[in-house]
């Protein structure tokens, strides 16, 4: 594509153009450097993770602004949850382990024959003195696990015991924790500030070189698992904008990337080479603020507002305009209706309708006492059905939404202000609950065990009043409702299934009716790949990872997985 | 603090030591340059105005996303069926609104802030000049961010405003500089000494001869506005709710219009702004040539003959009245 | 020398009015930075309610402290040279991350502004020597390119130069495939390249303005009666051109120069956004998303000294431009 010649020519051009002698040494850029010859022996690839800007080294896996590689490529965990799937945890850095009957003790067994990337072997010792680290040191104990002590009784098995019953704390336990090795880490005087210079872990790639635009990951060749890596090197890049992502990745100088792109499928026409997967994962719904006992204001605080919008809402319609035609449906329980169909015990609570149903909304509207005024917008009690909605500026997909459910609004008599506001005023409206309506996503949980979600999103203990921040990506709706509250509870004291499902049965029906939350579409999770150097990338038949590119852990099951072409 | 990387435009510096000459307030003779900057100027104007009474609803959304002109989108659609014709029609009465506000804005802040301040002297000079210096430097982006975070929908006025705050301090700092070489000279000395009242000598002396001088500031003003305003919305910062070419340019940018092959999208918004820029620089042209009468059309080659003409014999004893 | 002592003082007050501004603003913002390091990381991957609390004993907030105290502390930090520890990039300082970005922003812009200016007071001399000619006709043209958004125009540039046909890279600034960063020919060469397309795209928006600026100003100083008795005495006309001309002309431009230098810094922003150029811009619109206090007054007492440097260095020129600015009445 790109020949000396032509390059040669545009360098002559510039020197016409402008006359400025230090351009002229353009001409010289050696260009050997574009071919990226194919082949085992020395494959490389390229991925954007979503780096903007400057890139500042850390390597800290308890450090909030580690570089992503750091989970995953370098540390691994002792089990890895899928997200992308309903599976069990795989076992990475141990093989098994096992509650004691009070919930208070865990045994770990770890892995033999795993070493180090410095060549020293992985040991439960380890494992133990990891979360005693976590224990010891409150600033790096992000989940806030209260741990009474942790020991390893002999070199594969690390036994946990916690203050109360801790089932429900397991998956950020095993699936979660990053695994250190005892002799680099203690003697790093404060863990929390370290970024961790020459990173040691058990993963499959390990530092080669780091410069604030990019850096390159090699494999470790002594990984634990035969044969994995095949990639050698991988490298990450920072990209400003999408379209500076699909240009790059359009002239193949990116493997791997996840940006949402519109017109995709027109994008990718003419490149046999580039191909992309749709893995929906998060809702994106209308979050109201929903109890005026505890300070919100406005006409969603009626839960029969908040129904007549999830019927009057045309998702078919949204999912074309908006969505790109990659949305799937949710579920009026917040769940995922592919993945956790066996969470979801009532058939008709498994996904939204797809089109409007204008006339169920206006008849419930008409019961709850809301009538159309002149102007077409219904009114109670003096009071215009009026509602505010906020976005995030550059949210295009959602600005989309908000633009086309004012249409869908309007004709069952609600009228629906859209405004867009920055990033933090956005988060900071939620957090404080000084917002009407807000578009937003609903996240994913540590495992696919629905006690996440339900936990955050709608238990009271994670709300605050409107003004006080409420937990951290928890109940923003300011929702309270004891009977939730109650099996909530119950859910998390057992890790018998079938006892939780009986209790989330009974959230599901609670929230489907209350709508908090209002489900529009799981929305698209788009990952575009480059198969001219490697292939093995996940695809709808075969999950075995959530396959984003800014995914932290997952990314390295992903490496660990491609073959080199 | 616009966002271009030019901050002060060197025909203002080079119009501050043009020797002006006393209380000249002639109308720029028409040219080419002149008739061509109008005209352009008035149609978008007129397309502002009237645009957004004639085109449908803008924000409206059609099942047909991003398709080329045709009968019924004269100017096709955008991601979601929007009518670009519209919403074209919005953006150039918003970005208008925009350029508007700010010139009036600087005008009063730079002629209050420059002029009285240079004219006035003593601390009078000391205290806006500093304030002026201060106004230069304060980075404009972070500002309306702040700003913004206080009403909840960010509206063009408040954009039209920040941009205002950040940009009148460079026109200050020319108009001081000029006026200080104004009041200087023999004849505001002479009616100075002739006992003539202090806001009197401003008003009649000195402010006539600075009226070329503002109006070109002011027609900078409303192109670095307008251009301002754009690149805000380029980082997502403008005024979000509305529509000004520079969203429409944003959102256009967002959809990947331009690799999509969606000309019709990202190329008429920012065409409008270049010609109603190139409008206002060929009017600016016009006005410089007022401001410093060497600019008119005698050339070298005419002088160099000794030569004259009837109508530069008259016009060199106009200005030597 | 008064004079000069006098200015110094003048500008030593502005910088203080100035700092005191960009200490301010920062703190009149909305979120916390706690928060919005939380959000950010719930995006990456779950987090519980409780890392609130691991969050805030890592940056050391929660303390509230009285804002006065916060003022004095800053200002005894700035004179020390300490700007604290930046919260995008935690736990780097926001030194380092000047000290990476800056060199590239002050490399491509402030290059590109030179350029320009030398290209444009040239171009404009030959106009306005030769008034009449094609030169002299060209410059509405130009100016028309001063008008054009910015962006726009490296848009569309950057779509057909680096996408259609591949001439010039498409982001960054240097090959990072193949390149190491440091003192060595092939990363000069490919830092050169990189920066050749978002370089042209400044000068070609920005020449116009330099250009007509020169032009006006030759016109005016070849009416001088200096300029007459130099023809008179028969003295060449490059030489009337260069040393009688041109260099009274350029004075005016040269002080433009000067301010727009002190700008460079603040307009790197688009430009940077639009090539995934790694200057100092993209950290600012980094900080700024992220809520980063230390790093955006970091950046904005970059922004600042630079622009006051430039000024006083253009009412130093001026003053010795134009006697009549000094006298006071």
């Amino acid at each position: 594509m790109r020949t000396r010649v032509t390059r040669r020519r545009a360098a002559r051009l510039t020197v016409a153009l402008i006359t400025a002698t230090s351009l002229i040494l353009a001409g010289c850029s050696d260009d050997s450097s574009k071919a990226k010859p194919g082949g085992a022996a020395n494959s490389s690839i390229t991925i954007f993770n979503g780096a903007n800007g400057t890139i500042v080294e850390n390597w800290n896996p308890f450090s909030p602004t580690f570089l992503q590689p750091t989970e995953g490529l370098i540390y691994e965990t002792l089990y890895y949850f899928n997200l992308a799937a309903e599976a069990a945890p795989r076992p990475m850095l141990a093989t098994a382990t096992s509650w004691s009957p009070d919930g208070k003790q865990l045994t770990i067994t770890t892995r033999e024959g795993v070493r180090w990337s410095d060549g020293q072997p992985f040991t439960a010792k380890d494992v133990a003195f990891t979360f005693d680290l976590i224990r010891r040191t409150p600033a790096i104990n992000a989940t806030a696990i209260k741990i009474v002590s942790s020991v390893a009784t002999d070199d594969k098995t690390v036994v946990l015991t916690f203050p109360k019953p801790s089932y429900t704390e397991e998956p950020s336990l095993i699936g979660y924790t990053p695994i250190i090795a005892e002799h680099v880490w203690k003697g790093i005087a404060d863990p929390a500030k370290s970024i961790n210079q020459n990173p040691v872990g058990t993963g499959p790639y390990k530092l080669k070189t780091f410069s604030s635009q990019s850096y390159v990951m090699e494999k470790n060749a002594a990984y634990w698992q035969p044969g994995k890596p095949q990639i050698q090197t991988v490298r990450y890049i920072s990209l400003a904008t999408a379209d500076a992502a699909s240009a790059a990745f359009i002239a193949g100088q990116i493997d791997w990337m996840s940006s949402f792109l519109p017109g995709l499928d027109q994008l990718l026409k003419n490149h046999k080479n580039l191909t992309y997967v749709n893995t929906p994962a998060l809702t994106a719904s209308i979050f109201t603020c929903a109890d005026a006992g505890l300070g919100c204001s406005g006409a969603q605080t009626d839960p029969a507002v908040r129904q007549a919008m999830y019927y009057a809402i045309n998702r078919d319609q949204l999912n074309k305009l908006a969505g790109g035609g990659f949305a799937v449906p949710a579920s009026p329980t917040l769940l995922l209706p592919d993945r956790d169909k066996k969470w979801i015990t009532d058939s008709s609570l498994v996904t939204v309708p797809g089109g409007a149903d204008p006339a169920k909304a206006n008849q419930i509207l008409d019961q709850a006492g809301w009538a159309k005024g002149g102007d077409g917008i219904r009114a109670k009690d003096g009071k215009r059905l009026s509602l505010t909605i906020q976005t995030v500026t550059g949210w295009s997909d959602f600005i989309s939404l908000n633009d086309a459910m004012k249409q869908e609004f309007k004709e069952i008599g609600i009228e629906l202000k859209p405004t867009q506001v920055s990033w933090n005023e956005w988060n900071n409206n939620q957090v404080q609950g000084k917002y009407q309506l807000s578009l937003d996503s609903i996240g994913l949980g540590p495992s696919s065990n629905p006690f996440y979600t339900y936990n955050l999103k709608y238990s009271s203990a994670t709300t605050a009043k409107v003004g006080e921040s409420a937990g951290s990506n928890g109940n923003y709706a300011r929702y309270r409702n004891a009977t939730v509250d109650k099996a909530i509870a119950t859910a998390a004291a057992t890790n018998d299934e079938n006892i939780q499902k009986q209790q989330y049965a009974i959230i599901q029906t609670e929230i489907a009716k209350d709508l908090p939350y209002i489900p529009i579409y799981v929305n698209s999770l788009l990952t575009e790949f480059n198969t001219d150097r490697a292939t093995g990338w996940p695809s709808n038949d075969n999950k075995y990872a959530l396959p984003a590119s800014w995914k932290v852990w997952d990314n390295g099951i992903v490496l660990a997985n491609l073959k080199a072409k | 603090m616009t966002l271009t990387t030019q901050a002060a435009d060197p025909a203002d510096t080079g119009a501050t030591l043009a020797e002006p000459s006393r209380r000249r307030r002639s109308l720029p003779p028409m040219s080419t340059k002149l008739a061509i900057g109008l005209t352009l100027g008035g149609l978008i104007l007129l397309f502002g105005l009237l645009g957004p009474y004639v085109t449908q609803d803008p924000s409206l959304v059609h099942d047909y996303g991003l398709t080329g002109p045709s009968g019924s989108h004269w100017l096709g659609t955008t991601q979601t069926g929007q009518d670009v014709l519209a919403q074209l029609a919005h953006a150039t009465r918003g970005s208008l609104t925009v350029g508007a506000i700010v010139g009036v804005l600087t005008l009063l802040l730079s002629a209050f802030f420059g002029v009285v301040g240079a004219y006035a002297g003593g601390w009078v000079d000391e205290v806006f000049s500093l304030f002026t210096n201060v106004m230069l430097v304060i980075p404009g982006l972070p500002l309306v961010i702040v700003i913004s975070s206080y009403v909840p929908d960010k509206s063009l006025w408040l954009v039209a405003l920040v941009l205002s705050i950040t940009g009148w301090a460079g026109s200050a700092r020319v108009l001081r500089g000029y006026t200080l070489s104004l009041r200087n000279r023999d004849y505001v000395i002479a009616s100075r000494v002739a006992g003539e009242k202090r806001w009197r000598i401003l008003t009649v002396e000195i402010l006539p001869n600075l009226i070329p001088l503002l109006a070109s500031q002011v027609v900078f003003a409303v192109i670095f506005a307008i251009l301002g305003e754009a690149g805000l919305s380029y980082l997502g910062l403008g005024a979000s709710g509305s529509f000004t070419w520079g969203t429409m340019l944003y959102y256009a940018q967002n959809g990947l219009a331009l690799r999509l092959g969606a000309w019709w999208w990202f190329v008429p918004p920012g065409l409008m702004l270049a010609l109603f820029g190139a409008a206002l620089s060929l009017i600016n042209f016009s006005i410089d040539e007022i401001i410093n009468p060497k600019l008119r059309n005698q050339t070298r080659a005419a002088r160099r003959g000794w030569r004259m003409s009837r109508q530069q014999l008259a016009k060199a004893k106009e200005a030597g009245l | 020398m008064r004079h000069l002592f006098r200015k110094i003082g003048f500008y030593l007050v502005a910088l203080w009015a100035a700092v005191t501004v960009n200490f301010i603003i920062p703190r009149l913002m909305p979120g916390d930075p706690v928060d919005i390091l939380l959000s950010k990381l719930g995006q990456r991957g779950p987090v519980t309610p409780e890392t609130r609390k691991s969050i805030e004993a890592l940056l050391g907030a929660g303390t509230h402290q009285p804002l006065w105290s916060q003022y004095t502390e800053y200002l005894h930090n700035l004179v020390t040279g300490d700007l604290g520890v930046s919260v995008t990039f935690f736990p780097a300082p926001v030194t380092s991350i000047i000290e990476q970005t800056l060199p590239w922003t002050i490399g491509l812009i402030g290059l590109a502004t030179l350029i320009s200016f030398v290209v444009g007071v040239g171009l404009g001399t030959l106009a306005g020597w030769k008034r009449g000619s094609w030169l002299d006709n060209l410059i509405p043209v130009t100016t028309m390119f001063q008008s054009v958004p910015y962006f726009w125009l490296a848009l569309i540039l950057l779509f057909a130069l680096g996408s259609i046909w591949p001439v010039f890279p498409l982001n960054g600034g240097y090959d990072v495939y193949s390149v190491t960063p440091g003192w060595n020919g092939a990363f000069l060469r490919s830092v050169v390249y990189y920066g050749t397309l978002p370089a042209l795209t400044i000068i070609l928006s920005s020449v116009g303005g330099w250009m007509l600026g020169m032009r006006n100003m030759m016109v005016s100083t070849l009416s001088e009666d200096y300029l007459l008795t130099a023809e008179a005495k028969g003295l060449r006309p490059g030489r009337v051109m260069l040393r009688y001309a041109a260099r009274n002309a350029v004075l005016p431009s040269i002080s433009g120069f000067a301010i727009s230098l002190g700008f460079v810094v603040a307009g790197s922003i688009v430009t940077e956004a639009v090539f995934s150029y790694p200057g100092i811009g993209s950290a600012l619109l980094q900080a700024v998303s992220g809520n980063d206090y230390a790093l955006m007054q970091g950046i904005f007492l970059v922004i600042t000294l630079s622009v006051l440097g430039a000024n006083l260095l253009v009412d130093l020129l001026y003053s010795v431009i134009d006697p009549r600015t000094r006298t006071r009445g």
